[in-house]
C-alpha cells in the first residue's frame, strides 16, 4: 500500500513538472514564418529587414515609428527632440524616458548614447554602414544637470535630422565598459572624416577587442538590450525563438501605446524558405504569421472555405518595390540610351499579373505614387516595346549583326558585343521569371542574356564589388525620408550604390533634396529628380508590392501596414484557444 | 518459353522508348513544337493541361504550363536533349575511367606493376612542382622544370645506372580501392553538392562532377572480373611466352571483362539519369535556364496543386530509368 502512495505520488509529481517549466504553451508563443536567416543580430550592423525585426525586439532606439499611423513616435525618448540651429550645425535635444532601464535595474542615461555613438564612429567595428548614415552627428553634449538629458550636435541642416537622429539601438556601457574608460575619449575624436589610429588609444584597442569577442553577430545575449524581449535559442536555419522579459521596465508605465506595447510572451520566427513547405506549415497551424504570401496562393486560401475558416487575410499598399539595376560602370551599359533601351525590355503589367496576381502596382520611379505630391505623374509608365530598344540601340551606337547579336566600335578601335548577364536572389520565383521574361525579350532582339541566380549571402558580395551587369532586388521605401546617397551618390559606390551611378548633377541634387526643408520646394526637387533617373535610368523600379498576410484567426491586433515587415509583431494578442 | 516472349517483349517497348527520348532529344530544336525553350507565356501561369488554345494565342500548351509560364512539353522535349547531353557522355566517360582503373588495379594488383626509381624520382619532382603551381609558391616551380628536363633529356641516361634501374612496385590496387573507398566514405549526393557549391554551374562543370563521382562503380565491376581473369590458363601461357602486361591486358584479358562493362553500362546511365535529375531539382549543376526534366518537377514547389508538373516528368523519368533496367535485366537473363 505504501509502495502504492510512494508511486502515485511520484506519478503526479511527473504530472506536474511540466507546469514548472517556463516554455511558453503554443497558445502564448506567436510563430511567424522567416523566409531566411537574419545573418548577424549584431546592433551594429542589421544586415537586413530580419535582423532589424529582431533587433528591435531585443533593443529600442530613442523614436521609432508607429507603422500603421506611419509617423515618428518617441521610443526611448521622451519626446521628439527639441531643434535648434546654430550658425551651420542643428542640436537635437533628447530627454530620455525616467522609467527607461537596464535589465540590471540602472537607469538608461545619456552616457548610454554617448557611449553608443562612439561605437557606431570606432574603428575596429563593423560600423561602416552605420558610420556612413549618422555620420551627420558630429557631437553629443550631456547635460551636466539631467543624467537623462543631451544634445546632438549636427553638421548641416536638414528636415530628417529630426527622426535620423534616433534611429538606432541604444546600447547598455555597463555591459560593454564597465571601467566606463571609452568616456576618456571625446565623440568629436572619433568622428572626423579619417579613422583614428586604434595604436594612439589603447583604451579603445581594449574595448574593440572585447566588443569583436563578445561574438554579437550569433550571440546577442550578451549584450542585453532594453528591448522587451530576451533571444532563448537560435538554431541556425530553422528557428529563434525570443521570450518576453518579466521585468521589462515599460511595464510599469501607467499606459502602453504600441511602441511600447510587447502582448506575446513568446515570438517564434520559424525559418521555412520554401514557400510550399511554408503554406503546408500554415495550414497545418504549424505557423501562426505567414507575411508576403505567394499571390496565387493568398487568392486560393482566401477563396477558399477552409482558409476562410482559419485565416484572416490582409492586404495593404506598401513602399517596398522590385527593381532593376544597371552597372553603370562596364561597358555596355555605360551609356544612358543603352539603359533606357533595355527598360523597354520589361513588360511590366504582364509581370504583375503573372507574379504578384495583379496585386502590385507599377511606378514611374522611386517615389511611391501613393504620396501623390512628391511623384511626378507627369512622367509616362514605362511600356514594353521591344521595336522602340532597337531605336534606342541603334542611337547608342549598337548595330545588328544580321539575325546575330548588337556590336559597337570603341574608343580603342575594337568591337564591343552587347551580351549581359542578370544577377538576383537564387529561389525567388517572381525574380527568376522576371528574368526569365528578360530574356526572353531580349533574346527577341538579339541580346544574350545569361542568368545568374545567387545565394543571398553571395549576392550582396558581388552587388558591391560591381560583379554584374544587371542585377534584380527589393528596396524598401518609407514616406518619411527622401536620401538618395546611399544608393545612387557617387560618395556611396562600394557601400550600397551598387549601379555605381553618379554624375555632378544627381550627386548635387540628391544633397539638395536632403537638406530641403519646405515642402513646396522638396516636392519640386524630387520631381526633378525622377526626370534624372528616368533619363540616366541606372535603375528602373518594376512594380511597387501590395503586401499580402495570411494569419491565424485567433489572432488579433496585427497593426497590419505598408511598412516594412508589414505588421507589428509585438501588438499580436494570441487569444486562448476555445 | 513464355518468360522468354515476355522479356522479349519488354524489351522491344524499352528499346522503343529509349529510342523515342534519344531521337526526340537529339531532333528537339527541329521538332515542330508551339513555343522555344526559354519562352514564358505570363498570360498562361501554372496552366492546365488539355485546354483548348485561348483567342489571344492560338498555339496551345498540351502539357500545361510551370508557374512561370513555361511550357511543359518543350521542357519535357529539351529536358531529353539535356538528359543525353549531361548523362550519356557521363557514364560513357566514368565507364572508359573506371574499366581503365579497375583492370589495371584487377590485372597488376599491388605487386604487379614495377616502376623503375629513376621514374619514382621524375615523378616526385612533377609532383612538387605541381603542387608549386597551385600554391603560386615560385621556388618549387623549378622542380617542376627539373621533372620535365629529366623526364625529356637525361631519363634514359639515367637508366644506365645500375642503381636507379632498380625498380619498386606501385600499389595500384591499394590505391585504385582507397581512392574509390574515399569517394564512398561521403554520400554521392552530398559530394557532388558540395563541389557544385565551389564551382559556377556549367555542362562541362557537371559532366566532370558526374564522371569523377562514378567511376568507382564499373571500377569495381571490372576489377572483380579482372582478379578472375587473370588466374586463368591462358593468362599464365601469354606470360610464359614473353607477353608484356599491358598486351596481356589490352588484348587478352580485357576483352573478356566486356559483357560486364556492356551490361552495367545502361544501369550507369540510368543511375546517372536520375542523379542529374536529382541535382536539376535541387538547382545546382545544370546552367540556369537549361531545362531539365528535375527542373520542371522542382516547378512543382511554386505550384503543389500542379499535379501535371509532377506527373509529366516523372513519367518521362521512371520510362527511362525502367527502360534502361530492362536491357540489364535481359542481359543478365540472357
Amino acid at each position: 500500500m505504501r509502495r502504492l502512495i510512494w508511486g502515485l505520488s511520484l506519478y503526479i509529481l511527473i504530472g506536474f513538472l511540466p507546469a514548472c517549466n517556463p516554455q511558453a504553451s503554443p497558445s502564448d508563443a506567436v510563430r511567424v514564418r522567416w523566409v531566411r536567416d537574419p545573418e548577424s543580430l549584431n546592433p551594429l550592423i542589421i544586415p537586413n529587414d530580419l535582423a532589424n525585426q529582431a533587433i528591435g525586439l531585443l533593443y529600442q532606439n530613442l523614436l521609432t515609428v508607429d507603422n500603421q499611423k506611419q509617423v515618428w513616435v518617441p521610443w526611448l525618448a521622451e519626446k521628439l527632440p527639441i531643434v535648434q540651429h546654430q550658425d551651420s550645425l542643428t542640436l537635437l535635444t533628447y530627454r530620455l524616458r525616467n522609467a527607461a532601464k537596464w535589465d540590471n535595474g540602472q537607469p538608461i542615461v545619456a552616457q548610454d548614447v554617448a557611449f553608443t555613438l562612439k561605437l557606431m564612429n570606432s574603428p575596429g567595428l563593423p560600423n561602416e554602414a552605420a558610420r556612413t548614415r549618422f555620420s551627420f552627428i558630429q557631437d553629443v553634449r550631456l547635460d551636466s544637470a539631467d543624467a537623462r538629458q543631451f544634445t546632438l550636435v549636427c553638421r548641416g541642416r536638414a528636415p530628417e535630422y529630426v527622426h535620423d537622429s534616433g534611429d538606432y539601438p541604444i546600447l547598455p556601457e555597463y555591459v560593454l565598459d564597465p571601467k566606463r574608460q571609452l568616456r576618456t575619449i571625446p565623440l568629436t575624436v572619433l568622428t572626423q572624416p579619417a579613422l583614428v589610429s586604434l595604436s594612439q588609444y589603447p583604451v579603445l584597442a581594449d574595448f574593440v577587442r572585447r566588443y569583436n569577442a563578445a561574438n554579437l553577430d550569433k550571440s546577442p545575449m550578451n549584450l542585453p538590450g532594453s528591448g522587451p524581449y530576451q533571444l532563448t535559442a537560435w538554431r541556425s536555419g530553422q528557428a529563434l525563438t525570443f521570450r518576453r522579459k518579466t521585468n521589462w521596465w515599460a511595464d510599469q508605465l501607467p499606459v502602453q501605446q504600441p511602441p511600447l506595447l510587447a502582448v506575446p510572451k513568446q515570438i517564434d520566427f520559424q525559418i521555412i524558405p520554401d514557400n510550399a513547405t511554408a503554406l503546408l506549415a500554415l495550414r497545418r497551424g504549424d505557423i501562426d504569421v505567414y507575411p508576403m504570401v505567394p499571390a496565387n496562393e493568398f487568392d486560393r486560401l482566401r477563396t477558399s472555405e477552409n482558409g476562410k475558416q482559419a485565416l484572416r487575410f490582409y492586404t495593404a499598399d506598401s513602399y517596398e518595390m522590385v527593381l532593376a539595376g544597371f552597372n553603370t560602370s562596364r561597358a555596355p551599359l555605360n551609356d544612358r540610351l543603352t539603359r533606357q533601351a533595355l527598360n523597354h525590355l520589361f513588360n511590366i503589367p504582364a509581370l504583375i499579373k503573372a507574379t504578384q496576381n495583379g496585386m502590385a502596382y507599377p511606378s514611374v520611379g522611386l517615389i511611391n505614387p501613393q504620396e501623390k505630391a512628391l511623384y511626378n505623374d507627369s512622367l509616362p509608365l514605362l511600356t514594353f516595346a521591344p521595336q522602340q530598344a532597337e531605336v534606342l540601340l541603334s542611337q547608342a551606337g549598337w548595330a545588328r549583326q544580321g539575325a546575330g547579336g548588337w556590336t559597337r566600335p570603341t574608343a580603342g578601335g575594337q568591337t564591343q558585343a552587347l551580351e549581359l548577364s542578370i544577377t538576383y536572389r537564387a529561389g525567388d520565383a517572381t525574380f527568376e521569371t522576371i528574368a526569365l521574361q528578360l530574356r526572353n525579350a531580349a533574346a527577341q532582339i538579339g541580346i544574350p542574356i545569361q542568368l545568374r541566380p545567387t545565394e543571398s549571402t553571395l549576392l550582396l558580395s558581388k552587388l558591391r564589388a560591381g560583379d554584374f551587369d544587371v542585377y534584380l532586388r527589393t528596396l524598401s521605401g518609407n514616406p518619411f525620408a527622401y536620401d538618395f546617397s546611399p544608393i545612387l551618390h557617387s560618395a556611396s559606390i562600394d557601400i550600397s550604390n551598387f549601379t555605381r551611378f553618379g554624375t555632378p548633377t544627381s550627386d548635387k541634387l540628391i544633397k539638395a533634396i536632403v537638406r530641403e526643408e519646405n515642402p513646396a520646394r522638396k516636392a519640386q526637387l524630387l520631381r526633378k529628380f525622377q526626370v534624372i533617373m528616368r533619363t540616366e535610368s541606372p535603375i528602373v523600379v518594376l512594380f511597387v508590392y501590395r503586401y499580402r498576410l495570411a494569419a491565424d484567426r485567433r489572432l488579433t491586433n496585427l497593426r497590419v501596414s505598408g511598412l516594412r515587415p508589414g505588421y507589428d509583431v509585438t501588438t499580436i494578442e494570441p487569444l486562448p484557444e476555445s | 518459353m513464355r518468360l522468354h516472349k515476355k522479356g522479349s517483349t519488354l524489351q522491344m517497348i524499352a528499346i522503343g522508348w529509349l529510342l523515342l527520348v534519344a531521337s526526340v532529344g537529339l531532333l528537339a530544336p527541329w521538332l515542330p513544337l508551339p513555343f522555344p525553350p526559354d519562352s514564358v507565356d505570363l498570360n498562361n501561369i501554372a496552366q492546365s493541361p488539355f485546354l483548348p488554345p485561348s483567342d489571344v494565342k492560338p498555339s496551345r500548351h498540351w502539357l500545361g504550363t510551370d508557374g512561370y509560364g513555361r511550357d511543359v512539353l518543350t521542357a519535357l522535349v529539351y529536358g531529353a536533349r539535356t538528359a543525353l547531353l549531361v548523362s550519356l557522355p557521363a557514364a560513357f566517360a566514368a565507364t572508359v575511367l573506371g574499366t581503365f582503373l579497375g583492370s589495371t588495379a584487377g590485372f597488376w594488383g599491388n605487386s604487379g606493376f614495377h616502376i623503375p626509381i629513376v621514374y619514382w624520382l621524375i615523378t616526385s619532382l612533377l609532383f612538387l612542382g605541381a603542387v608549386g603551381l597551385a600554391s603560386d609558391f615560385p621556388p618549387l616551380w623549378w622542380t617542376l622544370l627539373l621533372g620535365l628536363v629529366a623526364v625529356t633529356v637525361i631519363s634514359k641516361p639515367l637508366m644506365r645506372i645500375p642503381m636507379l634501374r632498380l625498380s619498386w612496385p606501385l600499389p595500384i590496387d591499394r590505391l585504385v580501392l582507397g581512392a574509390a573507398s574515399l569517394l564512398a566514405s561521403v554520400p554521392r549526393l552530398v559530394l557532388i553538392l558540395a563541389l557544385a557549391a565551389v564551382q559556377d554551374s556549367s555542362l562541362i562543370g557537371l559532366f566532370l562532377l558526374l564522371t569523377f563521382t562514378y567511376w568507382p562503380e564499373p571500377a569495381h565491376l571490372v576489377r572483380a572480373e579482372l582478379l578472375r581473369v587473370r588466374a586463368l590458363p591462358y593468362i599464365e601461357s601469354a606470360r610464359a611466352i614473353g607477353l608484356s602486361g599491358g598486351q596481356i591486358l589490352w588484348r587478352h584479358a580485357l576483352p573478356n571483362a566486356w559483357r560486364t562493362v556492356r551490361t552495367a553500362f545502361p544501369l550507369s546511365l540510368s543511375d546517372l539519369i536520375g542523379l542529374e535529375t536529382t541535382l536539376s531539382f535541387l538547382g545546382v549543376g545544370l546552367p540556369s535556364g537549361m531545362p531539365s526534366w528535375g527542373r520542371t518537377l522542382a516547378a512543382a514547389r511554386l505550384d503543389p496543386t500542379a499535379w501535371w508538373l509532377i506527373i509529366f516528368p516523372a513519367l518521362a523519368l521512371a520510362g527511362t530509368t525502367l527502360a534502361l533496367r530492362q536491357l540489364t535485366a535481359n542481359r543478365i537473363t540472357a
